[in-house]
């Protein structure tokens, strides 16, 4: 049961973070590594307004989130936009977001050092019981918000305007050009969500395991693991591709050691792109049919 | 003057991991985050040999190879079917899992504790133990992977790989098997970059997990892109560049502690720089094209 309850909360994470990571590249069309230092900086600036600056931690958490949202905007505005106008490839992209990702996380590590952080204040207690297992407040809320912040980007992005408008730039950027839709606004919307929701899922990761500089690198790439593993398309192949990672992440824990768990996670991606390099989806993508 | 003899050798042991990669991600057109993977190969294959059976480095150094030519044909038997940034994620995957075996694999790695005890570099009785002659042996082993790489890659083989880098479809259309050019790239790349590993293991006698880390396979690639893509000596010189830095921070007064954080600054800015250079000639490509 333990073993479950585990499950659940990482899961809860990994739908976050792949939803996040997701909507990002449906609007730009390439890995933004960058996307990791939105989580970390979300977290460190909770620590900065919550303990440093002793504000209110209800206050700290959503100036957070806005300050999460505008880095990503900045970095849109200042580097991405201009690389793409040069019309730059996507593996330049990556590379130039790999940049992006490098001097903001060692611009934190120069600020609050590499050490371990907390902005926890609230008094440790022992979790509450359920069917014999363990499961702690933070625990709850994370699995609570995930939920919650999982279906509002959903019914963003399936019933308003603009999330229609992100699913066919995604789409077609052509036609959706054509229709009138103007890309950079649907690359900023995806932005905006994509961030807020990865600011949401480092604090809440923060508020659970504590923070480090580097911690935003390996829980991105998990959310880009379930992302390749569901596949591109409807949300359930996410569920279905953050649930197989969080449920092998944990078992692999249980049977071999914790240590294992970043291993496992490749294997399986390694795994899904050798035999189905689609995911569960099956959706084809350009860039896994060679 | 030991100092500068170490940095010497520390730019020879780059040069020849950079240079390696350049003939994947430049050549070939396939980036990879895995070449410190494959530099921790060499490294730990050696070191393991040499301080637990007694091997001698001549006999450990071409086993290196074989063993990281092996792991980079089944990473490459993988990798070869994505491209674009997914090639850079699944490398980014391997590396990933090589390092969890150097680190998590105890029994044999030692894990974090690493290997103390590598004996120096030794061969035909001459022991090369003073900085002096190590310095001579990297040169050696860079000016033969510079020499082997330069002839390379200016072979009908090279071209094909130019080729594809440029128009895969289109080289397809000739009749070349694009797949397994782009696999014989990636192992050949993957052995060269373990004669790095080889001799960074026998020159600081100590190695761990934490010198073959996705940090070190983002240095080695910034070398590239710095250096340019298909420049062997342009990445000579971005090795040297990039290797120094540090001491350059050092002399300004910056604490290491600050230093190694404003070094990584330095080279993630230069990336970003680089890109932009990239996309500004593009940019005067297409024009030029259109008129």
């Amino acid at each position: 049961m333990q073993l479950s309850l585990n499950i659940l909360v990482t899961f809860s994470i990994l739908i976050l973070l792949g939803l996040s990571f997701s909507l990002i590249f449906r609007g730009a069309k390439f890995f933004d590594i960058g996307q990791a230092l939105t989580l970390t900086l979300a977290s460190y600036s909770t620590y900065l307004f919550s303990i440093q600056l002793d504000t209110s931690f209800l206050i700290a958490v959503p100036i957070s989130i806005f300050f999460g949202i505008c880095l990503m905007l900045l970095v849109n505005q200042y580097i991405y936009n201009p690389l793409q106008k040069r019309k730059v490839e996507n593996w330049q992209m990556l590379i130039a977001s790999l940049g992006v990702y490098v001097v903001l996380q060692n611009t934190i590590s120069l600020i609050w050092g590499d050490n371990t952080l907390s902005f926890r204040t609230w008094p440790v207690k022992e979790g509450h019981q359920v069917l014999g297992a363990y499961i702690t407040d933070v625990q709850i809320i994370t699995v609570i918000s995930c939920g919650f912040l999982v279906g509002l980007g959903c019914f963003f992005l399936e019933k308003t305007s603009i999330g229609n408008k992100i699913k066919a730039v995604s789409s077609n950027p052509g036609l959706a050009a054509i229709m009138g839709i103007s890309k950079e606004k649907a690359v900023i919307w995806s932005s905006v969500l994509g961030s807020g929701l990865a600011a949401c899922a480092g604090i809440l990761i923060a508020a659970d395991t504590d923070m480090t500089p580097t911690m935003g690198f390996n829980w991105l790439l998990f959310g880009v693991v379930s992302m390749i593993i569901g596949g591109m398309g409807k949300l359930r192949y996410l569920i279905l591709g953050a649930l197989l990672l969080a449920t092998a992440q944990h078992l692999s824990a249980y049977y071999l050691d914790s240590k294992w768990i970043n291993a496992t996670a490749y294997i399986i991606h390694n795994a899904f792109l050798y035999f189905r390099p689609y995911g569960f989806s099956g959706q084809p993508l350009k860039k896994a049919e060679i | 003057m030991d100092y500068i003899l170490h940095l010497g050798i520390l730019i020879c042991i780059y040069t020849i991991l950079a240079q390696s990669l350049s003939l994947v991600a430049g050549y070939s057109g396939q980036i990879s985050l895995a070449q410190a993977g494959f530099y921790g190969i060499g490294a730990y294959l050696s070191a393991l040999l040499t301080v637990n059976f007694g091997f001698s480095v001549l006999v450990t150094l071409p086993l290196a190879m074989i063993l990281s030519g092996i792991i980079a044909y089944v990473v490459s038997k993988v990798a070869v079917k994505t491209v674009d940034d997914y090639y850079i994620i699944i490398t980014l995957g391997i590396q990933v899992e090589i390092f969890s075996v150097m680190n998590n694999w105890q029994e044999v790695t030692r894990g974090p504790l690493g290997i103390p005890g590598i004996p120096s570099f030794s061969s035909f009785g001459f022991e090369f133990d003073s900085k002096v002659s190590y310095l001579l042996l990297s040169i050696f082993f860079a000016g033969l992977v510079w020499f082997v790489l330069h002839n390379l890659t200016k072979s009908p083989f090279g071209r094909v790989l130019r080729g594809l880098s440029e128009d895969e479809v289109y080289t397809k259309s000739l009749g070349k098997n694009v797949g397994s050019y782009k696999v014989i790239s990636f192992v050949i790349s993957g052995m060269l970059a373990s004669i790095a590993g080889v001799l960074y293991a026998h020159y600081i006698s100590y190695i761990d997990p934490t010198s073959f880390t996705i940090d070190e396979s983002i240095f080695i690639l910034s070398i590239v892109i710095i250096g340019g893509m298909r420049n062997l000596q342009g990445i000579f010189f971005a090795a040297t560049f990039l290797v120094l830095l540090p001491e350059a921070l050092r002399f300004v007064g910056m604490p290491s502690s600050v230093a190694a954080n404003m070094r990584q600054v330095i080279y993630g800015i230069a990336l970003i720089l680089v890109i932009f250079r990239m996309g500004v000639n593009k940019s005067k490509t297409l024009r030029n094209a259109n008129v």
